[in-house]
């Protein structure tokens, strides 16, 4: 990819063409707010968020997303005008009253822009935000146990049938990239609980420790194979029962064995 | 049931694009989405079970819900709803007992109000199976549906 | 002996006033003429659309040149009989002063019309590709195989054709563009997905003349270099989906498509997708998301579709007025668009006119054609005669005009302008019977249902719009309101993520800025002066105006209107349901909308 520069906040910004703008602005010590944004996951776009103002010189600006907007010469952009906080203002009003226990993030932007829900919220319980993470993460990590079911305001997420799921290997994934808390996982006894289900977890060999659910270890078995990846990386070599304690102990052992992601 | 389903889904190829295609289909047939369909197609066609059903829940065309024998749609398009499509909902309340979404306890009828049918110069307009019927008043009504469910 | 051909309307609008039911008594009519003594060889045809639905069933007697309107089957026989001879008067056109007209030609329906995209719809039956090809089908598909693909898309773009569908691009440089891609796997899509409630040309051409849009399609492929394309039709459309899967049939066995493209080696495979019912998924990116096999939920479009479409290949999406137009260009050349229309909107452009206008149905009209020639021109004025009070384009993503712009000319520029669009090309004419507020609530209740709940704006926003607007109209709306909603529309317009998101608020916006008064009067004064919403309004009568007919009284539901003899009638207010019923019945304006009093 080509290197280019583009202006940030009137700050000169080096990338690669097609880089998107919210990383590019990121790796300049520039923050944008954000909620439906990981940087292991493909930009979704969602929750407008990270709006900016951005345009080639002389032609003026328009109102893009930055965690998708290529990165191209010459572009000029502004993170923090006053109509970026005043539809960031709108928004988190909006998902503040669609997520009053949304908490964490939503929390701290909010106080940031000095937000409160001028509306009464429909679900006074409600923490989901529906950023959408956790699906693209059970995609991208697990076995597409969840996804979005229905549409418009009543769109939600949810398993087939909202009954415990089949595919559902238990890796929490979707718990741990979900920004406000929503997705209960909970561990006791060696059985971590999520989705209305139980998985027992297999303790970790070198100390003990409950870590992985046998489900996930079946799983990944299944799917990598016991001859290993591609790279001819024996599965037992990389083994997931290894909590990431004691991986990064012994991490020298394996360093560049790591099987291709899924 | 399990032969239709397997019948539907052997019509295509294993390839996601045709899911939609499939469950269409099964609407037509059982005029609702089975659950066994839905497993039946995630199976042969390799597309995780909560993606079939996100779609079988985002799309109109797809009810998970048995409806009636005869399905009524009442148009709520534009120009429908401007001549009085909701009185007319009102006026299907009061003969059959139901409203949009709901359907009658002898499973002959259900309800349904859609977007537009296209012959917005007639309305307001109704659709039973899939016969048109333009211009109905809430007079005419009974005897619409007094000569349809005699079918 | 003469021939006449007898042409039955038979468009979705016609059907359902019992068009199939008449083709039918015609032809048997038709039959038992056809003893010898009867110089009259008779053939009866199940058209597409004849525009005027209004009317409907429309019967067009060939080559006499007349049309009848609202026929019945009992009236067969009789328009049998007179063929040859002086037309059956009774079901001719009466038009303004009285007098009738003959057929289309001394109808003011149809003044100033210029079919381009409806050129066969309602001449031809549209399932024989005999009648197609005798009015010069596919002659400007076997043009595009000798030309090469530069020069198809150079006249495409000196014809100024832009996007039917909504967007308005321009269609040309849409395919300069795909062609350009490197990657050279790429794909044409035909959006007739028509969601807009309230319009319906697109329905009506893929019925009525659906190999014009096979054969747009064909040609668009040729010049962008796709061998495979795809037809993405609403579900609803029965008809639709019927006629463009018989025609496809008979394209390929034909020899028009499939592995050698009317014997030019060119391959090219269609196929139909039935659209899942999303009104999302005429936005391109939701209904490739579609035929993907996925949930229709649209993406930010940074990374174009005709780069990175379907399956991540250059693909090109028209929506099938534009396709149905492309033949014409190629084959007549690019100056039968061109030459019509203002500015920078050329050619013609086909509107769904329908509500309380007398005339309504289909009327193809030069772009930059006034609203008052199609409304009180075409349209005839409003039905009952009763006052213009607002005329509604673009559908869902459009706005509401008000009679003070009745001047203005219907093209992408002007519309846009205004605070409305071209749209798809629906128009809902509204008379003093309808509720600004209701009509934005309408809009903004069904893209609620209808938004793919992805993006914060569109799904959030959209639901507090619908609730502010439902207070209003229940009585519980205050100023504040006001400023909510065009602070929301603001949100939803600069921060949604497609077009269905950022164009959602313009019903509403449209209605503030037009109709405000209307608004306020909802908030102030707790009344609705259409007498439309029913928590604020009960029915009274005009005891000066009644003449005591019952009309009203045996048609009210709640059985609440009482009277006797030569004595005016009477509503009883506290029992008023304000269904409306009443006044619609009264044939004498005496029964009019009150303020509702708190019980």
């Amino acid at each position: 990819m080509r290197s280019i520069t583009i202006t940030i906040n009137g700050i000169e910004c080096a990338c690669r063409a097609g880089d998107f703008v919210k990383e590019v602005a990121l790796a300049h010590g520039i923050a944008i707010p954000s909620l439906c944004h990981h940087s292991a996951l493909p930009g979704q776009a969602c929750c407008r968020l990270c709006i900016v103002e951005a345009g080639k010189p002389g032609k003026g600006k328009s109102v893009v997303t930055s965690c998708v907007f290529p990165a191209e010469a010459g572009l000029e952009v502004e993170t923090d005008t006053e109509k970026i906080r005043r539809l960031r203002t709108n928004i988190l009003e909006l998902l503040l009253d669609r997520a009053p226990l949304g908490g964490g993030a939503l929390a701290g932007f909010a106080s940031e822009y000095g937000v409160t829900d001028p509306y009464t919220p429909e679900h006074p319980d409600e923490k989901c935000i529906l950023c959408g993470l956790c699906v693209k993460a059970c995609e991208k990590l697990g076995n597409s146990a969840i996804s979005t079911m229905m549409r418009g305001i009543e769109k939600k997420v949810g398993t087939a049938r909202d009954l415990p799921a089949e595919d559902c290997i238990g890796c929490a994934a979707c718990a741990k990239v979900c920004p406000t808390g929503k997705i209960a996982c909970t561990e006791a006894g060696g059985v971590r609980t999520i989705w209305e289900q139980e998985f027992a977890l297999l303790p970790c060999p070198v100390c003990g420790k409950p870590h992985i659910t046998g489900r996930e270890y079946d799983w990944l078995k299944a799917r990598f194979g016991a001859d290993g990846d591609a790279g001819g990386t024996p599965f037992d070599a990389f083994d997931p029962r290894i909590c990431p304690e004691c991986r990064r102990r012994t991490s020298s052992a394996h360093a560049g064995t790591l099987p291709a992601s899924p | 049931m399990k032969e239709d389903i397997e019948r539907i889904v052997a019509l295509y190829p294993p390839e996601r694009r045709f899911a939609l295609a499939a469950m269409q289909d099964m609407q037509r047939q059982f005029n609702y989405i089975p659950a066994e369909g839905l497993d039946a197609l995630s199976a042969a066609m390799g597309i995780p079970i909560a993606q079939l059903y996100s779609m079988a829940t985002f799309y109109r065309a797809l009810s998970l819900k048995p409806k009636g024998r005869h399905i009524i749609k009442i148009c709520d398009g534009t120009a429908c709803h401007i001549s009085g499509s909701e009185v007319l909902a009102a006026a299907l309340h009061d003969a059959i007992g139901i409203r949009p979404g709901e359907v009658t306890e002898d499973g002959a009828f259900s309800l349904e109000t859609v977007n537009c049918l296209g012959s917005c110069a007639v309305a307001p307009v109704m659709l039973i199976d899939d016969t048109h019927f333009g211009g109905v008043t809430p007079d005419r009504l009974a005897a619409i549906i007094e000569e349809v469910g005699a079918k | 002996m003469s021939t006449h051909t007898i042409r039955v309307c038979c468009g979705t609008g016609c059907i359902a006033n019992g068009s199939r039911g008449v083709a039918a008594a015609l032809r048997e009519a038709a039959a038992r003429a056809g003893a010898p003594a009867v110089s009259v060889e008779t053939q009866v045809k199940a058209t597409g659309c004849h525009g005027f639905c209004a009317k409907g069933p429309v019967v067009a007697v060939d080559p006499d040149g007349i049309s009848y309107y609202q026929v019945k089957e009992s009236d067969a026989e009789e328009i049998v009989a007179s063929l040859g001879g002086a037309p059956v008067e009774r079901l001719l056109f009466r038009r303004e002063d009285g007098t009738f007209a003959r057929g289309e030609a001394d109808n003011p329906f149809y003044e100033g019309q210029v079919k381009i995209a409806l050129r066969n719809v309602g001449k031809i039956d549209p399932l024989s590709l005999g009648d197609y090809r005798a009015r010069g089908g596919y002659e400007a598909l076997e043009k595009a195989l000798a030309m090469a693909p530069e020069d198809i898309i150079a006249e495409v773009e000196k014809s100024g054709l832009r996007g039917r569908g909504g967007a308005g691009f321009p269609t040309g440089t849409k395919w300069r563009s795909c062609a350009a891609c490197e990657e050279t796997q790429r794909y044409v899509v035909c959006n007739g997905d028509e969601g807009d409630p309230g319009a319906f040309m697109d329905g009506y051409i893929m019925e009525g003349d659906p190999h014009s849009v096979i054969e747009g399609l064909a040609i668009c492929a040729l010049a962008v270099g796709a061998e495979e394309g795809f037809f993405y039709i609403r579900d609803e459309y029965l008809v639709a989906l019927d006629h463009m899967a018989r025609a496809l049939a008979d394209a390929e066995a034909a020899g028009i498509l499939g592995d050698s493209v009317l014997g030019s080696g060119r391959r090219l495979r269609f196929e139909i997708v039935r659209g899942g019912g999303a009104f999302v998924c005429g936005e391109s990116t939701a209904l490739m998301a579609s035929i993907e096999g996925r949930v229709g939920e649209p993406r930010a479009k940074y990374i174009r579709s005709v780069q990175k479409g379907l399956w991540d290949k250059p693909t090109v999406l028209n929506n099938v007025e534009t396709l149905a137009t492309v033949p014409v260009i190629l084959k007549e050349g690019y100056e039968a668009v061109q030459e019509l229309g203002v500015g920078r909107s050329r050619g013609t452009k086909t509107f769904a006119m329908v509500g309380k206008v007398k005339n309504g149905g289909l009327v193809e009209v030069p772009m930059g054609t006034t609203i008052r020639q199609l409304v009180f021109g075409n349209g005839g004025g409003i039905a009952g005669g009763r006052p213009f009070k607002s005329i509604q384009t673009g559908g869902p993503s459009g706005g509401c005009l008000p009679e003070s712009l009745l001047d203005l000319p219907v093209d992408y520029e002007s519309l846009d302008a205004n605070g409305t669009m071209v749209g798809s090309g629906g128009m809902i004419v509204m008379d003093d019977r309808n509720c600004m507020v209701d009509v934005a609530k309408y809009y903004v209740g069904f893209l609620a249902q209808e938004s793919c709940g992805k993006c914060t704006p569109c799904r959030e926003g959209l639901r507090h719009m619908h609730a502010i607007l439902t207070g209003i109209c229940e009585g519980k709306g205050t100023e504040a309101d006001i400023e909510r909603l065009e602070e929301l529309g603001f949100t939803l317009k600069e921060a949604s993520l497609c077009a269905l998101g950022k164009t959602a608020a313009n019903p509403v916006l449209s209605t503030l800025r037009y109709f405000k008064e209307e608004y306020l009067s909802h908030i102030q004064d707790g009344f609705c002066p259409a007498g439309v919403c029913r928590a604020l309004v009960v029915f009274g009568i005009d005891a000066e105006k009644c003449k005591a007919c019952g009309l009203c009284a045996g048609s009210c539901p709640a059985s609440c209107i009482s009277g006797e003899g030569k004595q005016p009638y009477e509503i009883d207010a506290a029992r008023c349901t304000a269904c409306g019923n009443c006044r619609k019945a009264c044939h004498f304006e005496a029964i009019h909308p009150e303020k509702r009093m708190a019980v």
